[in-house]
């Protein structure tokens, strides 16, 4: 009997030592003979070429500093870095595509102040881009720098204009809906063959959502002075959820999906419009990359996204957004750290050449006149576009990007005809969103 | 009667020595002991992992809590925007209930149908076992990987074939009307652990009963209801519970087919508005409170979700355990 | 006649029917089955399918076309080379089988101490495991990820593994059922032979449920080795430890998949539960029995 207790006790015990090796990302305890372990998460993927220039730059640094050991963890998303926060289990420096994160990050000290480092190495803010400044912080608490921005444009595929008769890229809505109903291909059975344009949410989207972007072309704005979300208020809402569903009623919703059911994946080389599959897509600067290792012979062309007839003014401008890279809570060598993410978001050679890999926008003044950036007529466009005053991005919310979800679970289902009334819909849009950040506020549910 | 010593108050029962009584006594407290030590597992089981959950769960739902700072009170907040403000709770229940109401009658009568044929085929029994058992041994994500893959709407093989016999497919798992149907379809194709119980229980129905029934001249469907039925009900009673047990907790086919039927690759994938797709018809309540506690880590509001489910929880099964000796006979002993 | 065991009545020695008569009756027994039939052949479909994807090449998978031209047995290997799967396949092991065992190791007693002995408030207790059985996992998962995340165990396996050794209750009630059916005499003559309750158990009552104990066995492996939402909870943020469950999810994001490829996994992944089914057939069927009928 006692034995049987006795094997028990044992193997708990067991279990329960053995458990204790299960972290990752921590460094070692170092002394000056060996070097400090760090862990850099990254939300570029393994799969795309995107992970290897980035390793590339931090391998360079790493080579400089024998005093650091770097290891690069990619394929990083947000969920994941909310769980190690709060698992304990973080690593050194982590970075992150979903900007708008910044709200959770900075208040609840998840990432670390970083304005005590930025003052005692004297760099100023002024060194960095305007719109990647807003989105590294929040209510002026800093927890996060801008590790080169991304900015949305106009693929077009060149022979397709040339073989349908359009001499220039669509500049305004109705131009865009013209050419891509004229580019519009069908099988003999009447489903979809090529499809000029796809504003459809939900279809190669991703963080900003698509409704976010398509909103700053036509000069939507987000809350009133007060805080509370105007989606309803704002005409330009309604305006360009009305033009995405009008162009997806044309081509006939279901015929659309089905189509796009059939496509390849967005960040595979069978990605639909590098396969001609698309004539036009809205997509961010990075694809030049892409499309330069995967499809160098497409013959195609970048431009500003069309924007509003009755918004002209706005031609050239675009959604801004970006990477950003900050430090967690609890790392156990916060100095090294620091240094690591002041090199990746300060170093004029490092910015340019993860921008010449990656094909992102560098995000320091300094950078973006480097002479080691490699010219490409396709990116320059990109460069215009982010240096474009009217070029905007999401607000930040202590929500993070919970809100942005809200709005497109209700745009897919407007396209989809299932709001009868769009108003109403956007009324009760705003109360939801006022509703979350209310509760996230004071505390309780999103 | 007792001997010698003075004893401690007992009842003098007659034949009973101190002797006896002690050594009965002692017998009863080393059964205590080994009853201790075999339920000792169990004990520390489930007070760690279920009593303490269950109260912690209760003292959480009133907080605001996201694991990085320690859970704040905030009383009936949680319960107040569950019940009244959130909008993407109703989607939810309605979600899970039809699944329970919908999904769990289908499977059972489908399960017995299947069993009733394969029943009959006198040889091939065990081959016809064998086919319909296979596809429950899948592992769920697998399944429901193929399953998606081959719905496809555009070029999944069973839309293929059907545009082939001049039917337009529908958009399976990219519509919200037929998302759920399609999570249904995929749970019919695993009804074979049910369905061998069913089969198991109809071939022990005694002949006798059928050959009386016939002899009174009932009919195959009459036979059907008068002798099958009643002598599987227990199994019938059986596969219900199992089968709204595991509608409350419904999970890994719905959220591995909203994420892929989406399509979204990794890279800019952590939206969450994934779960569901498309159009929140495949939002259930599992997933729901998996979203709001491990992705937005509200902690506070997924217990207060989890209060609420596990008062659904015990009153079905109440409502089903009740009404269970209405209509389920046992034959004989009860089992 | 011998007096050998030749029965008296000498076995009809059956002539085989002459081939038009038998395929008559095929025919017919086809007809008479062909509901049944039908649905066996919708059954094998999606397993067909799933194996021709699994053999195209990637532009095929995402095309109308249904049979793979040329067959790309090359695939399988392309999955190994694509994606860890040894390193989910050694977690998955090492989660199902310390799981099942500890599981074994800790439910056995409890369901005979439930059944075979007599004690104040063991009702109740069977009533409060039959409670726990029906009750959704999501009930409790909040706080034991928070247990959990403060020992510093998220991300590993521990969390999935430590519950089941103690006691599971599924289990418990499988084992309670079969323990019942044990009859009293075999138990009293171990007693009478003057062995105490744990050598009953250990030799008497272990030797008697075998199928009992292997069946519970098999569906806490079949079932750990498909589970999902925990493996999700804990291991989801740490690749180095998913499961094949987690890891086939992820599968087609890891490497902007190609259906062909998901789909030679998802065979990969189904496959080591069909062998284990057809190794031990009859004691899955059995099994399956045990909980439904005396359920």
């Amino acid at each position: 009997m006692k034995r049987v207790a006795a094997a028990w006790f044992l193997l708990v015990a067991a279990l329960s030592l053995t458990a204790c090796g299960g972290s990752s990302g921590k460094s070692s305890k170092a002394s000056s003979a060996h070097p400090v372990k760090l862990t850099v998460w990254a939300g570029w993927s393994a799969s795309t070429h995107e992970l290897k220039v980035f390793k590339g730059v931090v391998a360079e640094y790493d080579r400089k500093h024998p005093e650091v050991k770097i290891k690069v963890v990619g394929d990083i998303v947000d969920t994941k870095i909310l769980a190690a926060i709060r698992s304990g289990n973080v690593p050194d420096v982590v970075s992150s595509f979903t900007s708008s994160n910044v709200g959770k990050y900075c208040p609840t000290g998840a990432w670390i102040d970083l304005a005590p480092y930025l003052k005692k190495d004297k760099i100023s803010l002024a060194d960095f881009t305007k719109t990647p400044l807003y989105y590294t912080q929040y209510k002026g608490k800093r927890c996060a720098l801008p590790l080169l921005a991304d900015t949305f444009g106009l693929y077009y595929n060149k022979a397709m204009f040339k073989a349908a008769g359009i001499t220039s890229p669509p500049k305004t809505m109705s131009q865009l809906t013209a050419d891509a109903q004229k580019l519009t291909q069908k099988n003999p059975d009447g489903s979809l063959k090529v499809v000029g344009f796809d504003p459809a949410s939900g279809f190669y989207d991703g963080a900003p959502n698509k409704v976010l972007r398509f909103a700053s072309l036509f000069g939507g704005h987000y809350t009133d002075a007060k805080g509370h979300s105007i989606l309803s208020k704002d005409p330009a809402w309604a305006k360009s959820m009305q033009w995405v569903k009008n162009l997806i009623d044309w081509y006939g919703h279901d015929k659309l999906v089905r189509f796009q059911a059939g496509l390849g994946d967005e960040f595979s080389a069978s990605n639909a419009f590098e396969k001609g599959k698309l004539a036009m897509v809205e997509d961010g600067e990075w694809r030049v990359a892409f499309i330069d290792l995967e499809h160098p012979n497409l013959d195609y062309g970048t431009a500003p996204m069309p924007v509003d007839d009755s918004h002209p003014e706005l031609y050239g401008s675009g959604h801004v957004n970006g990477t950003i890279i900050g430090i967690p809570k609890g790392v156990p060598h916060p100095a090294e750290a620091w240094a690591l993410v002041k090199y990746l978001t300060t170093d004029t050679h490092a910015l340019a050449k993860l921008s010449n890999g990656l094909r992102n926008v560098p995000t320091t003044k300094e950078s973006l006149k480097s002479p080691e950036l490699k010219p490409d007529p396709h990116f320059a466009t990109f460069l215009r576009i982010i240096d474009n005053p009217k070029s905007n991005t999401a607000p930040i919310t202590t929500v993070g990007s919970a809100y942005q979800d809200l709005i497109q679970t209700f745009a897919l289902k407007y396209q989809a005809g299932h709001v009868s009334d769009l108003h109403a819909g956007l009324v009760n849009l705003d109360k939801q969103i006022d509703a979350q950040l209310k509760q996230a506020e004071t505390g309780g549910a999103p | 009667m007792s001997s010698g010593l003075a004893a401690a108050p007992e009842v003098e029962l007659p034949g009973l020595t101190l002797e006896r009584r002690r050594a009965k006594r002692k017998a009863a407290w080393r059964r205590r002991r080994l009853v201790l030590l075999l339920m000792s597992p169990w004990i520390v089981g489930f007070s760690v992992f279920f009593g303490y959950p269950l109260v912690t769960s209760a003292y959480l739902s009133f907080t605001h809590y996201d694991l990085l700072s320690s859970p704040r009170w905030i009383g009936l907040s949680n319960y107040r925007y569950l019940l009244g403000t959130d909008q993407q709770i109703w989607p939810a229940v309605y979600n899970t209930l039809w699944m329970i109401v919908v999904a769990v009658p289908l499977q059972v009568a489908f399960a017995i149908g299947i069993a009733l044929m394969v029943a009959r085929a006198r040889r091939g029994v065990g081959i016809f076992r064998t086919i319909f058992y296979l596809p429950a041994l899948a592992p769920p994500v697998a399944a429901t990987l193929g399953f998606v893959y081959i719905l496809n709407p555009a070029n999944g093989p069973v839309n293929i074939l059907l545009k082939h016999l001049g039917i337009d497919g529908p958009l399976w798992f990219q519509s919200p009307g037929w998302a759920k149907p399609s999570l249904v379809l995929l749970g019919l194709w695993g009804v074979g652990n049910i369905m061998i119980i069913f089969l198991a229980a109809v071939l022990d129905v005694p002949e006798h009963l059928h050959e009386s029934a016939q002899l009174d001249g009932a009919g195959p469907l009459r036979r059907f209801r008068a002798v099958t039925l009643p002598s599987i009900s227990p199994v019938i009673l059986f596969a219900v519970v199992i089968g709204v047990i595991q509608g409350l907790q419904y999970f890994t086919q719905a959220y591995v087919a909203a994420n892929i039927a989406s399509g979204q690759a990794s890279q800019s994938a952590d939206i969450t508005s994934n779960l569901g797709y498309p159009e929140q018809s495949t939002l259930f309540y599992p997933v729901l409170l998996y979203q709001n506690g491990f992705r937005n880590f509200e902690m506070g509001y997924a217990s207060s979700m989890a209060m609420l489910l596990l008062v659904v929880a015990l009153a079905v099964t109440v409502v089903i355990l009740v009404n269970s000796r209405r209509w389920v006979h046992y034959r004989g002993t009860a089992s | 006649m011998s007096s050998t065991s030749v029965p008296l009545t000498m076995p009809f020695v059956k002539r085989k029917p002459p081939a038009s008569v038998r395929r008559r009756r095929f025919l017919i027994a086809v007809a008479n089955h062909s509901l049944l039939i039908a649905v066996s052949i919708a059954f094998l479909a999606p397993f067909f399918f799933i194996t021709l994807t699994a053999l195209m090449t990637d532009n095929q998978a995402l095309s109308a076309a249904l049979w793979p031209h040329p067959f790309r047995w090359s695939n399988f290997l392309d999955v190994f080379h694509k994606a860890p799967i040894w390193r989910w396949t050694l977690n998955t092991m090492m989660y199902a089988g310390l799981a099942t065992l500890g599981l074994l190791l800790s439910s056995i007693p409890v369901a005979y101490a439930l059944s075979r002995l007599r004690w104040r408030g063991r009702d109740a207790v069977f009533l409060v495991v039959l409670i726990a059985l029906m009750l959704p996992p999501q009930v409790s998962v909040v706080p034991l990820y928070v247990m959990w995340a403060k020992l510093h165990l998220v991300g590993t396996l521990w969390p999935l593994i430590v519950p089941n050794w103690l006691g599971d209750a599924f289990s418990i009630f499988l084992l309670r059922q079969f323990f019942l059916t044990i009859p009293e005499e075999y138990l009293d003559a171990a007693r009478v032979d003057g062995c105490g309750e744990l050598r009953i158990l250990g030799t008497v009552v272990l030797r008697l449920a075998k199928p009992a104990i292997a069946a519970v066995a098999l569906f806490s492996f079949l079932y750990t080795f498909n589970d999902f939402f925990l493996p999700l909870l804990y291991t989801g943020e740490n690749p180095h430890n998913w499961v094949l469950s987690i890891g086939l999810s992820e599968f087609r994001s890891l490497h902007q998949v190609q259906w062909n490829l998901t789909m030679a996994a998802t065979l990969l992944v189904m496959a080591p539960v069909i062998v284990l089914f057809f190794l031990a057939q009859r004691a899955f069927v059995e099994g399956v029995t045990l909980t439904g009928v005396k359920g």
